[in-house]
């Protein structure tokens, strides 16, 4: 049984094989936010990123609404992960997305608008989240606004889909997987299979 | 040029064709084994071990193939590229949902299959004696049961011995570990009066047979690099090249089946899929693997004026009594009990480790509303993807931290339900659809019935039940399964039986009109019980193999 087939040395080496990443040119916070690609690519970083597909003022409400979304506090939000950067590929793949995002981001610049007579990027954060609230949280809903709930859904669902794959997000998950377990990890906590007697939560 | 005859033709390398290819070539019979797909290297097409920030679109797919919108892709996925087939595999009727997902690369669904091995019980193979529902099998657990050890000894099972009147026990490597959520909710289900107990999955929890011990890295249904756990490529076929006896024509795809002037099997008749080409090989035992609907479909494709309604259909029951699972997640929620705790690798089989084997209708086949019964699969614990999100409210920090707090607490279970055989529930041809090589396509008639639909009932209250009983939350109720084809265990459409008026093939897999031709998947079993199908159609495809040896060595002497 045991010693015959691959050896452990060569795992590790298809393991580290499989870590060589390809460059996805075009990208600069996203990929700069994958760490290991190191100084090569920070040297391509260009200055400004061009959408594929949104205008140059959506982009910007879309930026600002993925860091409202998921916010840098005591660690790194959507921006620092390159959320946008992220729904701007996914969004210029599929037409569908493509108007459900503009009409989105139209509809909450006319609401903003309608509201404070302002675009929405020029709001106080107050008011941004003031605006977004009613969306965002069933008590908080408002007749009328159907459209702008379902825009936000959306658009929360693709900034949890651009950050929590991003190298940052897991990291604030503290992701555990694919990695190498020579036996398959079992619950450390034998002595209270009802799992009620354990240390107070973190966070 | 001679036109040169194999001993056999395999048509399809998955469980069943890999099997079959095994064991004739290491019996010295010269095989040629067509695929209809190209052959993957592990190494440099399995995508597994990648962060998703590592793939362009995260693991998401390409939106452009993958839209938002696209319903029930199964497959193909950024993680191994050129594996699946992404045209439509068939058409429907009126009324029908399927969903189809063929595998066309050497190995087929073994490279990314579930791993879940039970043996079927005399509790399937007898049902009908029990129920009163269709009919029996024309095999014993008694009989097959020597083939499901051989089988598991060949590639690994890891379990316990259970003593389940559902489920018979088998040779079992070490069982993978329990994680927390696993106690909780066995606890929740001791309570409701639910076993919840390892399942059996073949995934090598230590090195077997020259196979190295799996690393629990839990992107298995990405495909694995080393082969920890069962495939047709690691396991079967090495042994088969060896032997010098085996040549596996790839992107060659069957389109019916060749015969002689008696109308007996001559070889298959094929299409190369890189210059779409017809060919044609010969052979003089055919032996089709190609997964239960394909299979029904080369076999009526094979339209002659011998068999004007396909091959080896005097029953006319070729293409019928299609089954498949009643699969879906049927609740899910989270554990409070874990709110906050620390990450941990849960996720060591990108599936479920446990199971919650058929309860119902045990001492009496008519104790419940419905007849037979169905498992739970029970899963849960921090994965890759925070799926879980839909379930919290809000934005900004309060929400991040949110995210962080439930990580570890989701669970979810998975409901997997027999259909009955029924008339309504088959195959045929598209009498206008082609496929992109002018094959014609098969046609699925799909409906569920009432006593499937009686059980997810059923299993939607158990599931409930359990996660209730073990101080979860309940946050979620599937109102109905996946569509059909979902889980991928489809099986009838060649069912074995005495009879060879009611039934297409005899109880080896032979077909009861042609004896030279084999079917060796799920096609011949009678129904798809309440287990997964792959352990079986290896244990089927292993007995069916060497009875084939022995005929072709009686006729030969």
């Amino acid at each position: 049984m045991g010693g015959q087939g691959i050896e452990r040395r060569e795992i590790l080496r298809i393991l580290s094989a499989a870590a060589a990443v390809g460059q996805f040119p075009g990208f600069c916070k996203w990929s700069f936010a994958c760490g290991h690609l190191g100084n090569a690519v920070a040297q391509i970083r260009p200055a400004v990123y061009r959408p594929l597909f949104f205008t140059v003022p959506e982009y910007a409400l879309l930026d600002c609404l993925t860091d409202i979304i998921i916010p840098r506090d005591a660690s790194p939000g959507a921006r620092e992960a390159g959320v946008s950067e992220f729904i701007d590929l996914m969004v210029s793949r599929d037409p569908e997305l493509q108007r459900d995002f503009r009409r989105g981001l139209e509809w909450l610049e006319a609401h903003s608008r309608a509201t404070h007579a302002k675009l929405f990027l020029k709001l106080t954060a107050e008011q941004q989240i003031a605006l977004l609230e009613p969306l965002a949280y069933k008590v908080k809903s408002r007749k009328g606004e159907e459209r702008g709930r379902e825009f936000f859904a959306l658009l929360r669902e693709y900034t949890v889909m651009g950050f929590y794959t991003s190298e940052i997000g897991l990291k604030q998950l503290d992701f555990p997987g694919l990695k190498f377990y020579a036996e398959s990890p079992a619950c450390p906590h034998v002595d209270d299979p009802e799992h009620l007697h354990l240390p107070p939560p973190q966070g | 040029m001679p036109k040169q005859t194999y001993d056999a033709i395999v048509i399809g390398t998955g469980a069943g064709g890999g099997m079959a290819i095994k064991v004739l070539c290491e019996a010295g019979l010269k095989v040629c084994a067509l695929n209809s797909g190209r052959r993957l290297d592990p190494e440099k097409d399995f995508r597994n071990h990648r962060m998703p920030w590592e793939l362009k679109y995260r693991g998401f797919g390409d939106p452009k193939t993958h839209p938002r919108s696209g319903t029930d892709i199964v497959g193909e996925s950024e993680y191994v590229e050129g594996a699946w087939e992404t045209g439509p595999g068939c058409t429907t009727a009126p009324g029908t949902k399927w969903i189809s997902a063929r595998c066309s690369a050497v190995g087929g669904r073994t490279n990314f299959w579930g791993r879940s091995s039970t043996r079927f019980g005399d509790i399937d193979f007898r049902a009908c004696s029990l129920d009163g529902h269709d009919v029996d099998w024309p095999v014993t657990y008694e009989e097959i049961a020597p083939y499901y050890a051989r089988v598991e000894k060949m590639i690994g099972v890891a379990s316990t011995v259970q003593n389940r009147p559902s489920n018979p026990d088998g040779f079992y490597l070490p069982p993978m570990n329990f994680r927390c959520f696993d106690h909780i909710l066995q606890k929740g289900a001791e309570k409701v009066g639910v076993p919840y107990l390892p399942d059996r999955i073949a995934q090598l929890t230590v090195a077997h047979e020259g196979h190295p011990a799996c690393h629990y890295c839990g992107n298995c249904t990405s495909g694995c690099e080393v082969g920890a756990f069962f495939s047709t490529p690691f396991f079967l076929l090495p042994s088969a090249e060896a032997s010098g006896n085996l040549e596996l024509w790839t992107n060659a795809v069957a389109r019916n089946i060749l015969v002689d002037e008696n109308g007996q099997a001559a070889g298959v008749a094929y299409i190369d899929r890189t210059t779409r080409q017809e060919h044609q090989v010969y052979g003089r035992t055919v032996v089709v693997a190609a997964s239960c609907i394909e299979t029904a479909r080369i076999l009526l494709n094979s339209k002659s004026r011998h068999w004007p309604t396909g091959i080896a259909n005097s029953s006319g029951q070729l293409g019928r009594n299609l089954c498949d699972h009643a699969y879906g997640i049927s609740a899910s929620g989270y554990l409070p009990q874990l709110l906050g705790q620390p990450s941990f690798p849960d996720n060591v089989s990108d599936s479920s480790i446990a199971w919650m084997p058929r309860w119902q209708n045990l001492q009496n086949p008519h104790e419940e509303r419905f007849i037979r019964g169905y498992s739970l699969y029970p899963d849960g614990g921090c994965w890759e993807y925070p799926a879980y999100e839909d379930n919290i409210e809000g934005f900004g920090s309060s929400f991040k931290r949110e995210m962080k707090r439930r990580y570890p607490t989701p669970v979810s279970i998975m409901t997997q339900i027999p259909t009955l055989r029924s008339d309504k529930n088959y195959v045929d041809i598209d009498p206008v659809a082609k496929d992109s090589l002018g094959i014609p396509l098969p046609r699925i008639h799909f409906r569920w019935g009432e006593n499937e639909l009686k059980m997810w009932e059923h299993a939607k209250k158990a599931s409930a039940d359990v996660l209730h009983a073990a101080g979860g939350v309940l946050e979620y109720v599937a109102e109905t399964p996946e569509n059909p084809g979902y889980s991928q265990h489809e099986t009838g459409t060649c069912r074995m039986g005495n009879d060879p008026k009611k039934f297409v093939t005899n109880r080896f897999g032979q077909t009861h009109d042609v004896h030279n031709l084999y079917v060796c998947d799920a096609s011949v079993f009678l129904n798809c019980t309440d287990k997964p199908t792959t352990l079986s159609i290896l244990a089927f495809a292993l007995r069916t193999s060497e009875y084939l040896v022995e005929q072709v060595r009686r006729t030969a002497s």
